[in-house]
């Protein structure tokens, strides 16, 4: 047989980006991959060991955008921040847990650490939705968080709430960075 | 002095720098202008050879061209078909037999290779293997078969992980190698960190992730990876083509590189230059392609024999059955039955008339082999027309004096006979289906007027009785109130006439005064006293015509009868009927 034929040709042409999913243990990153990519939300409960990679193509005014979701193991005293993982993101996401405020604190030391590598757009996502909340952002703390994080989302992975709408901002977020990059 | 000396050096320096500019201009403007304006010409004294040698030293021209010549061809596709189409009309016709031909002899090559690897131990070994460890047959069929084989070529870039470019080899699934590059990327960012750095203060890279018979070759560059996914064991030659590709793609690409952002149209050129690596070797190649697929051709040579054979024996018996079934045609013969289960194995089940021919004559004149066919005869009395000739030829053959002749399908008889014999020959010809009057026409037979006296008078005189019968049998019919003698009211006097002929002889002889009465009768309509006139009439009109015939008027009695009042006879009851009196003298 002939050997061009037999050559598959590979690599749509589409834009891809790397998104990091950061945030403490169990705060919910896997479970909102999950729910993005697959539409379902697993009730079993995974802890995250390194980094899990995972894909989802979407399309936005008309441009294929193909998201590479590196989901990283949950930050905690015994687990030190991986920023080898960060480089070349296009955009990273700290995920919080509005059960646990002690997770929204780990949250921002996150944050700043990856500020320290990367100045990609940061988005915050406050997961479990669905469940009743034990803290608040009150006004002066909200504007202070807006200042740190280019958008923010309270979401839920079990009801799938605000998850699609969180990656798809993130997306447009990075096509008009993209387009203001080559009009400058 | 040796600051004067220096002084005296930067001095000079500066000098020289002046004379410099003056004489080149501003950063060399004046050199560089003048070699622009005759660029296009020294470029062009030069190119070919310059391509040429580039081309002899690294092969990078003809990738770079070939993208372009690639857009170019699909250009005139798309806008100048019709001139394309005609340049290359006289190449089809050889290109269409010359891929027909690979077509059959590949498909042979695959047919071979599939029953080779399927009949054959090695084969069953493989597919067991195969199933053992859980790849398919095919997967472990090529790893036996190949010493390596590059299944999968990726070009990542380095600082994100996201895939660039990848070319598989056959349609193998391409969906995951963009996770499988992003993977590969976190790995090699663990290892990276998870070990020393070497004395330069360069990370620690993977080269290659091996299992057991899969390998990652990976090449790392500063702004992409090249890696390889080989089955086999791999040799030196694809990771020198590995680098060899990495580094044309560093320089053909090093802008696209530096400012990817994701989006890889850039990359899709890159096409060409990973093919390269698809490397692969086989094992006992030559000993392969020298091989003949005899085994695929005996099969298709004994499946051609065998349809041919069995459309042949269906057409040769079908041929037989036609042929066969003509003797249904021949008088006399009925085929009940025709099986044919071989061509030596029929079944004939006939009907046949005596008379008929000979069935196994007629197989052997018709180049038939009697031997062949198991046949069931039965007899019947068959009323064809050429049956019924052949029989009376028979019957009247043992009369010699008689002669049979045929006309309008009836069966003549002259000549001259004795009476007894006349009676025999009747006798015999009424059981083969002869009627006289329908088929049978005797009027034309004489009596031989001796009678041989020898002949018992028992006989003689059954004889008698049976003609006094036959007179007695004999009715003419009428029409409605008509008393005219129709033309078969004739041929029914004739015979009348030959039975008092033959009866006159035999009366006399045994002594036996008789004659003839002739009763007419009408039906019950109308006048009685018309009717009885009307009856006579009729009796009078045979009584003349018999008379006219030869029979002495004084040897009948006519009567006419009047009305016959019999219920169901009497409304139709025209007709004249006849008798014999007679008495014996001793």
């Amino acid at each position: 047989m002939n050997k061009q034929q037999a050559v598959e040709k590979g690599g749509d042409a589409l834009i891809q980006k790397k998104i990091c999913l950061l945030g403490a243990s169990s705060v919910g990153k896997t479970s909102l991959v999950k729910q993005f990519v697959e539409g379902i939300f697993s009730e079993k409960y995974l802890t995250t060991i390194g980094v899990k990679i995972d894909r989802k193509t979407l399309s936005i005014a008309n441009e294929q955008i193909n998201l590479l979701l590196w989901d990283m193991e949950g930050n905690d005293s015994y687990n030190v921040f991986q920023e080898k993982y960060l480089r070349g993101a296009a955009g990273y996401i700290i995920v919080v847990d509005q059960t646990r405020t002690s997770s929204l604190l780990e949250g921002i030391d996150i944050h700043t650490l990856a500020r320290q590598v990367t100045d990609c757009p940061a988005i915050l996502a406050i997961n479990k939705s669905d469940l009743l909340a034990t803290w608040h952002l009150d006004d002066s703390e909200y504007e202070a968080y807006q200042d740190l994080f280019d958008l923010q989302f309270l979401t839920s992975a079990k009801t799938g709430n605000n998850v699609e709408q969180m990656f798809s901002s993130l997306a447009e977020l990075l096509l008009k960075r993209e387009k203001n990059d080559l009009t400058t | 002095m040796p600051t004067d000396a220096a002084t005296d050096h930067a001095d000079s320096e500066q000098q020289l720098e002046k004379v410099r500019t003056l004489l080149l201009g501003k950063e060399n403007s004046r050199i560089t202008k003048s070699i622009q304006k005759d660029a296009r010409s020294l470029v062009a004294d030069v190119i070919t050879e310059a391509l040429h040698d580039r081309q002899k030293k690294d092969n990078s021209v003809n990738k770079v061209l070939q993208p372009f010549v690639e857009e170019s061809v699909k250009q005139s596709v798309a806008h100048n078909s019709e001139q394309l189409v005609s340049s290359l009309y006289p190449l089809v016709g050889s290109l269409v037999r010359k891929s027909v031909a690979a077509f059959l002899s590949d498909f042979m090559e695959k047919t071979n290779q599939l029953l080779e690897n399927s009949l054959t131990i090695k084969g069953l070994k493989w597919r067991f293997k195969a199933r053992q460890s859980g790849v398919s047959y095919a997967q472990y069929a090529a790893s036996q078969t190949f010493v390596y084989r590059v299944e999968h070529v990726f070009l990542i870039h380095r600082e994100t992980g996201l895939l660039l470019n990848t070319v598989a080899l056959e349609h193998e699934s391409k969906s995951n190698a963009d996770i499988v590059s992003a993977m590969l990327t976190a790995i090699n960012d663990f290892v990276g960190d998870s070990f020393l750095s070497d004395q330069e203060g360069q990370k620690e890279q993977l080269q290659s992730v091996s299992t057991d018979n899969f390998n990652l070759l990976i090449k790392p560059g500063p702004s992409a990876l090249v890696v390889a996914a080989v089955s086999g064991n791999p040799p030196q030659s694809i990771s020198n083509q590995l680098q060899l590709t990495l580094e044309n793609i560093h320089s053909l690409y090093f802008d696209e590189l530096n400012r990817f952002n994701g989006d890889n149209k850039d990359f899709n050129s890159a096409d060409n230059l990973l093919r390269d690596c698809l490397l692969s070797e086989q094992k006992e190649i030559v000993a392969k392609q020298k091989k003949t697929p005899w085994l695929a051709w005996l099969i298709v040579f004994l499946v051609v024999i065998y349809v041919g054979y069995q459309s042949f024996n269906w057409f040769k018996s079908a041929q037989l059955h036609e042929k066969i079934m003509q003797l249904d045609s021949q008088p006399g013969i009925i085929i009940k039955q025709l099986k044919i289960k071989q061509l030596d194995d029929i079944t004939l089940d006939v009907l046949r008339d005596p008379d008929a021919l000979n069935i196994h004559d007629w197989l052997k004149d018709n180049a038939l082999n009697p031997a062949q066919l198991t046949i069931t005869e039965r007899n019947y009395h068959s009323l064809d027309q050429q049956i019924l000739q052949q029989r009376a030829q028979r019957i009247v053959s043992a009369y010699p004096n008689i002669s049979a002749s045929w006309k309008n399908h009836s069966l003549m008889l002259t000549g001259t006979i004795d009476l007894i014999k006349t009676e025999q020959l009747r006798n015999t010809l009424a059981i083969a289906g002869f009627t006289e009057g329908e088929n049978l026409n005797t009027e034309q037979l004489n009596l031989a007027s001796n009678t041989p006296s020898s002949t018992h008078k028992e006989i003689k005189q059954q004889l008698f009785e049976q003609l006094v019968g036959r007179i007695a049998s004999i009715q003419l019919n009428f029409s409605v109130a008509s008393e005219n003698i129709t033309p078969q009211m004739q041929s029914s006097l004739q015979r009348l006439y030959l039975y008092i002929q033959q009866l006159t002889p035999i009366a006399k002889e045994l002594n036996i005064d008789f004659g003839l009465l002739i009763l007419g009768s009408s039906d019950n309509t109308g006048n009685k006293s018309t009717n009885n006139i009307l009856s006579m009439k009729r009796a009078n009109n045979t009584a003349e015509i018999l008379q006219r015939k030869g029979i002495a008027k004084d040897r009948m009695y006519v009567v006419g009868l009047g009305q016959i009042d019999i219920k169901n006879i009497s409304s139709t009851a025209r007709s004249v009927m006849f008798n014999v009196i007679y008495n014996s003298h001793n």
